[in-house]
């Protein structure tokens, strides 16, 4: 998957816990942790309203996209399955 | 009634599936012995010890093949009991038997997850394939093994009695059967990616 979430440089900005977030944004300290360490699969739109809420940022400082080879063959992967 | 979870349809199921586990392998176990028996029996007859009439002796119907898809080796009277109708009706018999014991083995675990109330795992897809492949595997031993018996007989000699059919008959059943397992198989793979990819969904 090539993006990648900031979650990490957006709470040290912020100088604020991940157990922190969590109960301002009332997900789960588990899922959090899925989100930031780059193992979720998807993430909803009300999601991420709240976490931009409370994280007082755009969408786009939360998440970036930075293509790898590993994308390149999932591309090429999903192409072949088309 | 539910169909999933525990004391569902799937749980009655299950009790049946360990049963019919448990009465396969002793099946399995009753081949073996049959086995063990028609080698002891033929030391014996070797030895002198038991005459050798008794494995062509009476009047022996034997019957190999048969319509609807069977493929069996069957006697009426006693006698027939040569090894080119023993040894296949062993090699039918462990075939199947050890096929059946992987199919249900399979179920079982199938609908251990079933009880469990979580049907798409990635693994029950898995499973469906195994069972798919087995019945495959059995179907296509079945025309094999008539093959086999018909060149026995083609060069050792048809035992006197026997009433050999050879003809191949296609079971429509077993094939659907396959090919709907095949499009199973994928769709629990499908649903097994779904469920993981919306656990994953934060």
């Amino acid at each position: 998957m090539a993006i990648r979430v900031n979650l990490d440089r957006l709470l040290l900005e912020r100088r604020m816990s991940l157990t922190e977030l969590a109960a301002q944004v009332n997900v789960t300290l588990a899922n959090l942790s899925i989100l930031k360490t780059g193992k979720a699969k998807a993430i909803r739109f009300s999601t991420l309203n709240k976490l931009c809420r409370a994280l007082e940022c755009q969408p786009g400082e939360l998440l970036a996209y930075e293509p790898s080879a590993a994308d390149a063959l999932e591309e090429a992967a999903d192409q072949a399955a088309e | 009634m539910r169909a999933l979870g525990q004391g569902s349809i799937a749980s009655i199921v299950k009790v049946a599936l360990t049963i019919a586990w448990w009465v396969l392998w002793a099946a399995l176990a009753g081949v073996v012995l049959g086995a063990v028996a028609y080698g002891a029996l033929h030391i014996m007859i070797g030895a002198g010890w038991v005459d050798a009439s008794i494995l062509t002796g009476g009047e022996g119907n034997v019957r190999v093949g048969g319509g609807g898809g069977d493929f069996h080796v069957t006697y009426d009277q006693p006698g027939g009991a040569t090894w080119p109708v023993v040894a296949p009706a062993l090699v039918i018999g462990a075939v199947m038997v050890i096929g059946a014991l992987v199919i249900v083995g399979r179920l079982r675990r199938l609908f251990d997850s079933f009880t469990s109330g979580e049907p798409f795992r990635r693994e029950n897809a898995t499973h469906l394939r195994v069972i798919w492949i087995t019945m495959l595997v059995m179907e296509v031993a079945r025309y094999v093994l008539l093959a086999g018996v018909a060149g026995l007989f083609a060069a050792f000699g048809a035992p006197a009695g026997a009433d050999a059919d050879f003809s191949i008959n296609i079971d429509l059943s077993t094939w659907l059967s396959i090919a709907v397992l095949v499009v199973l198989a994928e769709v629990f793979r499908e649903g097994a990616r779904m469920k993981e990819e919306q656990e994953l969904t934060i």
